[in-house]
């Protein structure tokens, strides 16, 4: 039996905010399990046993449990009393079921990549992972958290090539910057380039890491197989951007600082509220529609890229949405991004504005339906009353799924957002 | 009209039966000693009962009442320094050798047995009840009995498994230079067994001294002589091996004597083996108290005829009738008898409770013996050394893997006398089918033997020759899968002699064969032994890649105290390697294998002739591997040093072998390596094998059963993906 912890001197009760597994998880001791609010902080609630999670006693956002109250019941621990609810796994399909559990029933493998896990690769249920021994041992040894490791052994399986590929530092010092240029990772890549009359020596081969295998496969497979076509729109942004700078002053004795990209995925949120049917995957078992919209943003890693999410963000304040963009930037750069930081979105924003980049469309991020690539603000002469004028402007192309996400559908969504970044006032409230 | 003629035996195949005037004539001491020994080994087997009765007697105890005639009769022709073995009914055959040997001029019936007697009778009945004091350690129980010191080389659970073994024997004396001789003791049930036949065949090929006793008692369990055989008189089997042959009455002890002496002074001549069957009558069933006749298979009449004729009746009342002993000498004798029994017996158990006897608890053997002994310890290669490095001034020449076998098995011949090579056709073909034993039997013709084609007789005499001890045998099955042909000799015999004889009998056989994968022989001559040999705890297996190992491991295998199952493989007879023409005499001990090429990736484990397949498949590939010439490969003489060194390393195993899936060797060593290593493995461990199938003639279809050096780098491939 699990029960609501004592985690600051003199609590007495707290707020499960959120349970971070579900019946049938299996847990370690140290997996986090749930978030738990108190009076001064949310923490992370850790296993102290390991086992199944057999069932969840209280759900998420309730209030006042009082310390050592059963939250959640293991397998072998005594019935609860309460009828047994279906496991996810057993219960017959419905439409319910797919939008309602969509995003947390992907069979997740794992992985930690910049693009979340698509449901054919990586093996077994969320909580297995698939390592090999001497990989199993060298994390340990290393405290590296496997399930942050992406797995590229056979059936997804993390290896000691995985565990070294992992560290960070081991990975800038091998990407070719040393002095000891060429590094000849396999006798089929020379030859390859050979045949197209590239000498080996006149290039240095940066082996593969992980991430850099994941963001292969999968950009591979989303462009291959998913049906995809871009629409662009332009916006106005002078008025965001003057509510950008009154939210900011008035934000500044806190100490935060909200970005144009975190007015956007507020504005992404909350647009999608409005046209749901833009946040969606495309499932063999049907079209899930996502009932929050948890928007994954890209940030950019000195190797590879990864997108954090921030979930349900049309329910966040800007000032929230700020502070989470930037804690899971810094996590990312950090590599400590946990999976459910980086895995389940429904939604994906990438930015290259800051480097003047006008427009562009990006590879989708199966398996959600859109994702949108935001270019630099400019100065534009447009068009006003019939008369030329300059304006903030700003690019958006949206990349649908066609599977899910038709050309109308998309163009809602458009128009939905740029009514909402014309009049921003309106997504705070 | 074709006409025909009447043809003879090249033996005499005689019925010897005792007058009235024999038995006048015997010798008091002789019928005074069988009557005692006959006592001594009924009160024996009725005490054996008794226990079995009470439930503690693991396991059948087959017991000889009835027999006494036969083992004793021909027992008291022999001396300390002859040698018998014997089978499952075997305790009889036992007590008389080993009384035979503690009492030089026979047991008197009239004295006290002394404490040797009772030492004997102690450690018989230990042994039949499985304790720590009997001959074999509590190991060998009521069917495996052996007293080396005694002559008793050991009794049998197979039936006829001991016979080639007893050849062995008789091999060493003849070729000792002394006129002892074996006799193998058999039932009826065996006469019909290969072994036996192919044992008689050989020792009338070679005129060994041995002596075939059939000890016919008429039932094979419960099937008649007469059900199982068209000629029931089972000593006319010798004929057909020019053999000569007595058949006499078992129930006569004089007359099987008599018959005994008569086939000896044949045998201790020169003249060669004699088989001698004597009928005789167990009085209760194949094993435990019951008559036969309560399973149905006989019935009560022919019991108590049979019982009338008793052996031991016989020769007391002929005692008393010429006035040697009376009556209530008779009576004396049997009386200390069953004392001694009740005496020892009451000394192996404690009372539990009323009327409830148990085996006293110190007397059971410790649980940590189970394995010990299984091989020996090594101790007799401390004196030898190992190959001393390659420096700039040893001489050095190229040699073929052939020659240096034969130049290698030459020298050792020549510096150890005792060196005996067994084959077939090693003798002829410059050096047998592949050269091998070149120019050896010109120089060594009493020690390079042709033998008949029978694999389990021959191999089973080397067995024999090697626990004897005065001989150290190779024997060279010409392919591998002729191992399934001898299997009781190699398996049941050889490979497990030393532990179940109680952990100390050394057994110093090398067996050589090659592996002909690849020559177009098919089905049943292309097998790799090596994985069947490693399941075969006993026997420990060399697997040279080159003819520098082949020396090092041939020469610690020739003075290795256990069987050593020695590889050769034909694809390596051609090839050639350096050898040290100043040093031939280096050994490669057990646990030494050779890092032959070095790497980080993956630890390629190979052995023979798929050392030099690997090394090519790396090469091409410039792979990035450990490869380990395994050398040495079964169980207890692997080096997992330098194997746990290099997957601690690599992380990845490959284990390569060339034949069919089926009966192949990695199987055990991927099982050991999971065990050993499993938190250094980045993969499960990979296996290249031929296909399941044995490989067949045709040439594609042979290629494509096993594995070379192309299915090496799919692996190695695989793995360095």
């Amino acid at each position: 039996m699990i029960v609501m912890p004592i985690l600051a001197a003199g609590m007495e009760d707290g707020t499960l905010t959120k349970w971070r597994v579900k019946p049938g998880d299996t847990v370690r001791v140290g997996d986090v399990i749930a978030e738990v609010e108190t009076e001064k902080a949310m923490v992370e609630m850790e296993a102290v046993t390991a086992g199944v999670i057999e069932e969840l006693l209280i759900p998420d956002g309730t209030a006042g449990v009082k310390v050592n109250t059963p939250i959640a019941r293991m397998q072998g621990d005594a019935p609860s009393g309460s009828a047994p609810r279906p496991q996810p796994a057993a219960a017959a399909p419905s439409n319910d079921k797919v939008s309602g559990e969509r995003a947390k029933d992907v069979p997740v493998s794992s992985i930690a990549v910049a693009v979340a896990a698509s449901p054919a690769a990586g093996g077994g249920l969320r909580g297995r992972i698939f390592a090999s021994p001497v990989a199993r041992r060298m994390a340990r040894a290393a405290k590296i958290d496997l399930h942050s490791v992406v797995g590229t052994g056979p059936g997804g399986r993390i290896t000691k090539r995985d565990i070294e590929s992992f560290s960070p530092g081991a990975a800038v010092a091998d990407h070719g910057v040393s002095s000891s240029p060429t590094v000849v990772a396999s006798g089929d890549a020379v030859q390859a380039l050979s045949a197209l009359g590239i000498a080996p020596g006149t290039y240095d081969l940066v082996p593969l890491d992980g991430m850099r295998k994941a963001i292969a496969r999968r950009m591979t497979e989303s462009f291959r197989d998913v049906p995809h076509f871009p629409l662009t729109i332009h916006v106005e942004v002078d008025d965001l951007l003057q509510l950008r700078t009154q939210v900011n002053a008035s934000l500044e004795k806190q100490g935060v600082k909200v970005s144009v990209n975190d007015m956007l995925i507020k504005a992404v949120a909350v647009a999608l509220m409005h046209v749901p049917a833009a946040n969606a995957s495309y499932t063999t078992g049907g079209l899930a529609l996502h009932h929050h919209a948890d928007i994954s943003f890209a940030v950019a890693l000195e190797s590879g890229l990864i997108t954090p999410i921030v979930r349900s963000a049309d329910t966040k304040s800007l000032s929230t949405i700020a502070r989470e963009t930037k804690e899971l930037a810094q996590r990312a750069r950090d590599k400590r991004l946990t999976p459910d930081q980086f895995q389940g979105g429904t939604f994906s924003v990438s930015n290259l504005g800051m480097f003047g980049i006008s427009s562009f469309a990006s590879i989708l991020n199966a398996p959600q339906g859109c994702i949108m690539s935001v270019g630099a603000v400019e100065q534009r002469v447009v068009v006003k009353d019939g008369k030329p004028a300059v304006a903030s402007m700003m690019t958006l192309t949206l990349t649908c799924d066609h599977r899910v996400v038709d050309g109308a559908i998309g163009a809602r969504f458009l128009v939905e957002l740029r009514e909402l970044i014309a009049a921003p006032a309106t997504m705070l409230v | 009209m074709p006409t025909t003629k009447a043809l003879t035996g090249a033996a005499p195949w005689v019925q010897l039966e005792t007058t009235q005037k024999d038995w006048d004539a015997a010798d008091p001491r002789l019928l005074g000693d069988m009557l005692a020994r006959m006592h001594v080994i009924r009160a024996f087997e009725e005490m054996a009962l008794q226990l079995a009765g009470e439930g503690l007697v693991h396991g059948p105890a087959h017991s000889s009442i009835g027999q006494e005639g036969g083992a004793v009769g021909s027992m008291v022709a022999l001396r300390a320094d002859d040698q018998i073995n014997g089978s499952h009914r075997g305790h009889h055959q036992f007590l008389a050798k080993s009384l035979g040997y503690l009492r030089k001029d026979g047991l008197d019936p009239v004295k006290p047995f002394g404490d040797d007697v009772r030492t004997l009778l102690f450690r018989a009945l230990a042994e039949i009840m499985g304790l720590a004091p009997g001959f074999c350690n509590g190991r060998g129980g009521s069917m495996h009995l052996r007293w080396a010191d005694a002559g008793v080389l050991g009794t049998n659970a197979i039936v006829g498994g001991g016979v080639p073994l007893a050849a062995g024997a008789a091999w060493a004396h003849k070729h000792s230079n002394t006129d002892a001789v074996a006799v193998t003791y058999f039932g009826d049930g065996a006469v019909n067994i290969g072994s036996v036949l192919e044992t008689m065949n050989l020792a009338s090929a070679w005129k060994l001294p041995l002596l075939f006793f059939i000890e016919n008692n008429l039932y094979a369990v419960s099937t008649t002589v007469a059900e199982a055989t068209g000629e029931p008189r089972l000593s006319g089997r010798g004929l057909g091996f020019g053999i000569p042959s007595w058949r006499v009455d078992g129930m006569d002890p004089l007359a099987v004597s008599l018959a005994t002496q008569q086939a000896l002074a044949v045998a201790r001549k020169g003249g060669g083996p004699a088989v001698i069957e004597a009928e005789v009558y167990r009085y209760f069933h194949q094993n435990g108290s019951l008559p036969g006749s309560a399973f149905g298979y006989r019935t009560k009449e022919e019991e108590a005829h049979w019982r009338s004729r008793d052996p031991i009746e016989r020769v007391g009342k002929a005692m008393v009738a010429r006035g040697l002993l009376k009556p209530a000498d008779i009576e004396a004798l049997r009386q200390r008898s069953v004392d001694v029994m009740q005496s020892i017996a009451g000394d192996l158990t404690e009372s539990a409770g009323e009327k409830k006897r148990v085996i006293r608890k110190e007397l059971w053997p410790s649980t940590q013996f189970r394995d010990v002994g299984l091989r020996g310890d090594l101790s007799e290669l401390d004196s030898l050394h190992e190959e001393s490095p390659r420096t700039a001034d040893v001489k050095i020449e190229s040699r073929k893997f052939v020659d240096a076998i034969a130049d290698l098995i030459g020298r050792r011949m020549e510096l150890d006398p005792r060196i005996v090579v067994l084959g077939e056709d090693i003798h002829r073909l410059k050096g047998g089918t592949n050269g091998a034993t070149r120019g050896l039997s010109a120089r060594f013709p009493d020690r390079i033997l042709g033998t008949p084609i029978s694999e389990n007789a021959f191999l089973g005499l080397g067995g024999g020759m090697a626990a004897d001890g005065r001989f150290r045998p190779i024997v060279e099955f010409m392919y591998p899968d002729f191992l399934w042909v001898a299997a009781d000799q190699v398996f049941n015999q050889v490979g497990k002699m030393r532990h179940m004889f109680g952990g100390d009998t050394a057994v110093p056989l090398v067996l050589r064969t090659k592996v002909a994968i690849g020559t177009g022989y098919g089905s049943q001559h292309s097998m790799d032994p090596a994985g069947i040999f490693a399941t075969a705890p006993g026997w420990r297996i060399a697997a040279p890649s080159n003819p520098a190992d082949y020396i090092g491991l041939m020469n610690a295998a020739l003075a290795c105290n256990d069987p050593v199952l020695m590889l050769e493989h034909v694809d390596l007879y051609q090839t050639s390697g350096e050898v040290r023409t100043d040093d031939m005499d280096y050994i490669i001990p057990p646990g030494k294998a050779n890092l032959v090429r070095e790497g980080s990736r993956a630890t390629v484990l190979t052995y023979l002739s798929m050392v030099r397949r690997s090394m090519e498949a790396a090469e091409k590939l410039d792979a990035d591997v450990d490869i380990v010439d395994l050398r040495w490969l079964d169980r207890a003489s692997i080096d997992w040093d330098t194997i746990e060194t290099s997957v601690r390393k690599t992380n990845n195993v490959l284990i390569v072998e060339q034949g069919s899936l089926g009966t192949s060797y990695g199987g055990w060593l991927a099982d050991e390596i999971q065990r050993r290593l499993f938190d250094y493995l980045d993969a499960p461990v990979t296996r290249v094998t031929g296909g399941e199938a044995s490989p067949s003639i045709s040439k594609i279809l042979e290629r494509a059963a096993i594995a070379g050096t192309e299915e090496v780098e799919v692996a190695l491939k695989e793995i360095l993906r």
